[in-house]
C-alpha cells in the first residue's frame, strides 16, 4: 500500500503543477501592454480581488453571503429534483403501468435546457425565490430519474428468484432487492444532478436576483467588472468541484460492494 | 420410506412465435430423504429449465410437483437453489447474504446470527463475515451460496450446475467440500450437471437424461462407498457405461 500513496503523491502533484502552469500562461497572456491583458485581468489581480471579495461586500453582501445564498438555492432545488427524480424512476422501473404513463410525458421534457424555461418560471412562480428553485430542479431532476429508471429496471431477475426462494414475500421485494441494487445508480444520478444543478445558479439567478455567485457574474458584467466576473467563474468551479468530489465520498462509503477495494 | 419430493409427469414447453418449443418431455422424478440426486445429461438438453420448474421459478406445461405432500406452485424456502452465477446480494457481506433467508422470515437477530454462523464456519468461511461477493474468489462464492440456502433449511437443496464456473482445480476442491458439508449436515439435493466425474463422486443416484426434449434415459444406483476414489476401477467403469449412453451435445 505504501506504493499506491506514492502513485497518489505523484499524481497530486502532476495536477498541482500543470493548474502552477495554467496560472502561469495566464499570468503570461494578460501581461502588461497584451490586448488580451487590457481585455482581462491577470491572475494576480483576481486572486488579491478575491481575498478583497472576503471582507469588503460586492453589492449588499460579501462573497461569502453570495455563496451561501447560492449553495442555498442550489441545495433546496437539488433536494427536491433528487425526491421527485428517485421517486419517479424507482416507480417506473418497476411498475410498467407508471412506465408507460410516465416515460413519454418524461421523454419529451427531457431535452429541454434548464435555460429555457427562464420565462415560464418567472410566470409561474414569481420572481423571488420560486422561480430558481424551479431552474434548478429542472437542471437535475432528469439526471436522478433516468439513472434510477435504469437502475430499477436493469435489477437482475436472478437475485429477484433467488429472493423469493430464500422466502422474501413479493411486496419486499421491492425494498429488499430493487432499491438495494439501485443504489450505485441512484448516486450516479445525484452526482450529475449535483454538478449540473450548482451550474445551473447562474442561470437561476438570472431570474432577477440580488445576490449569489450568479449575481455577481450578471451585476459584473453590467458594470464591466471584469474581475469580479473571473472571482465568480472561479468561485463557482472550486465550489462545484468540492460538491463532486463530496458526493464521491459518501458514493464510495455506501457502495463499496459495487467495485473492488483496495484492503 | 415416504419420498421427499416427487414430481409428476413433468413437461415443458415455451410458446414462440416461431412455434412451440418443447424443453422437458414427461419426466417423473422423486427423491428419498438425505439423498444426492444427480441429473446428469448433455449440455443444453433443458436440466437447467426442469430444476426451475421444481423451484417454482417457471411454471410446469403439465405435471405436479409435491414436496413432502404439499404442492408446490411458485417458489419459496421449501426449496432452496444454488445457482452456478451464484446470484449472491453484491450489497450483503457474506453474514448478510447468509442469513438473508431467515432474516426475511422474521427470525430474531440473534438466532439468525448464531444460525448463520454456523453454516458459515461449516463451508469453511470463517474470517470472512464481512467481506463482499466481489471481494471473494469464485470457489468462496460458491460456499456462500451453499451457505445461504443451507441456513434457510430448505426441505429440498436444488443445485444448478453450482461449480460449472470454477477453474478444474478448484472445481475438484468443491466437490470435496460439497461432500464433506453434506456428510456434516445432510440434506436432500438434486444436484445437475453435465460432468461425469462429478456426478459420480457425488450421487447416490444419477439419472442419464436425452437431448431436447429432456427425457429420462436410464437410472444409475451408485453404491460405491463415500468419499469417493475417482480412480477407482469400479468408478472408472460406470463413468465409461454412463459416457456411452450419453447422447452428443447439440
Amino acid at each position: 500500500m505504501k506504493k499506491r500513496k506514492k502513485i497518489n503523491g505523484v499524481r497530486v502533484g502532476i495536477g498541482a503543477a500543470a493548474i502552477c502552469s495554467f496560472l502561469c500562461l495566464w499570468a503570461f497572456a494578460t501581461r502588461e501592454g497584451t490586448t488580451l491583458g487590457i481585455l482581462m485581468p491577470g491572475p494576480v489581480e483576481v486572486f488579491t480581488h478575491l481575498v478583497e471579495t472576503t471582507y469588503t461586500k460586492v453589492g449588499p453582501l460579501t462573497i461569502w453571503g453570495h455563496m451561501f445564498n447560492s449553495l442555498r438555492r442550489v441545495l433546496v432545488g437539488f433536494t427536491i429534483a433528487s425526491c421527485c427524480g428517485i421517486l419517479l424512476g424507482l416507480a417506473m422501473g418497476w411498475n410498467r403501468t407508471l412506465e408507460a404513463i410516465f416515460r413519454p410525458i418524461f421523454e419529451l421534457l427531457r431535452p429541454i435546457p434548464p435555460l429555457a424555461w427562464i420565462s415560464l418560471a418567472i410566470v409561474w412562480f414569481g420572481l423571488g425565490e420560486g422561480g430558481k428553485y424551479f431552474i434548478i430542479f429542472v437542471s437535475g431532476f432528469s439526471n436522478v430519474t433516468i439513472n434510477v429508471y435504469t437502475g430499477a429496471k436493469s435489477v437482475d431477475p436472478e437475485l429477484i428468484g433467488a429472493a423469493k426462494m430464500l422466502g422474501c414475500s413479493e411486496r419486499r421485494i421491492f425494498p429488499s432487492i430493487v432499491i438495494r441494487s439501485s443504489v450505485p445508480y441512484i448516486f450516479t444520478g445525484l452526482q450529475i444532478a449535483i454538478s449540473s444543478s450548482w451550474a445551473a445558479v447562474v442561470a437561476a439567478e438570472m431570474v432577477r436576483s440580488t445576490n449569489g455567485i450568479g449575481w455577481m457574474i450578471t451585476a459584473g458584467q453590467s458594470v464591466g467588472n471584469m474581475e469580479q466576473i473571473m472571482v465568480g467563474i472561479i468561485v463557482i468551479g472550486v465550489i462545484g468541484f468540492l460538491l463532486s468530489t463530496f458526493m464521491r465520498g459518501v458514493e464510495s462509503k455506501l457502495c463499496a460492494w459495487s467495485r473492488v477495494q483496495d484492503s | 420410506m415416504s419420498k421427499v419430493i416427487e414430481c409428476k409427469n413433468i413437461s415443458k414447453t415455451f410458446e414462440s412465435v416461431n412455434g412451440d418449443f418443447q424443453v422437458i418431455g414427461d419426466i417423473s422424478i422423486e427423491a428419498d430423504q438425505n439423498e444426492i440426486l444427480v441429473l446428469f445429461g448433455p449440455g443444453q438438453c433443458g436440466k437447467t429449465t426442469l430444476l426451475k420448474v421444481i423451484a417454482g421459478l417457471e411454471p410446469a406445461t403439465s405435471g405436479t410437483i409435491h414436496i413432502n405432500g404439499k404442492e408446490k406452485t411458485k417458489p419459496g424456502p421449501e426449496c432452496g437453489l444454488v445457482y452456478q452465477t451464484t446470484a449472491l446480494f453484491p450489497w450483503l457481506t457474506t453474514m448478510g447474504n447468509v442469513e438473508y433467508g431467515p432474516k426475511v422470515q422474521g427470525v430474531p437477530k440473534k438466532e439468525r446470527r448464531a444460525r448463520a454462523q454456523k453454516y458459515i464456519d461449516l463451508v469453511g468461511l470463517t474470517g470472512f463475515e464481512k467481506s463482499y461477493p466481489i471481494q471473494l474468489s469464485g470457489g468462496m462464492r460458491q460456499r456462500v451460496g451453499i451457505a445461504r440456502v443451507y441456513c434457510n433449511e430448505p426441505e429440498v437443496m436444488l443445485m444448478d450446475e453450482p461449480f460449472g464456473h470454477l477453474d478444474a482445480q478448484t472445481r475438484y476442491l468443491m466437490q470435496e467440500e460439497l461432500e464433506r458439508i453434506w456428510q456434516t449436515e445432510k440434506r436432500t439435493i438434486i444436484f445437475v450437471t453435465n460432468n461425469i466425474e462429478e456426478a459420480l463422486y457425488l450421487a447416490d443416484r444419477v439419472l442419464v437424461m436425452t437431448n431436447c426434449p429432456a427425457t429420462i434415459k436410464k437410472e444409475f444406483k451408485i453404491d460405491l462407498p463415500r468419499p469417493r476414489d475417482y480412480t477407482d476401477p469400479e468408478f472408472l467403469r460406470l463413468r465409461q457405461e454412463i459416457t456411452s449412453i450419453v447422447d452428443p451435445a447439440e
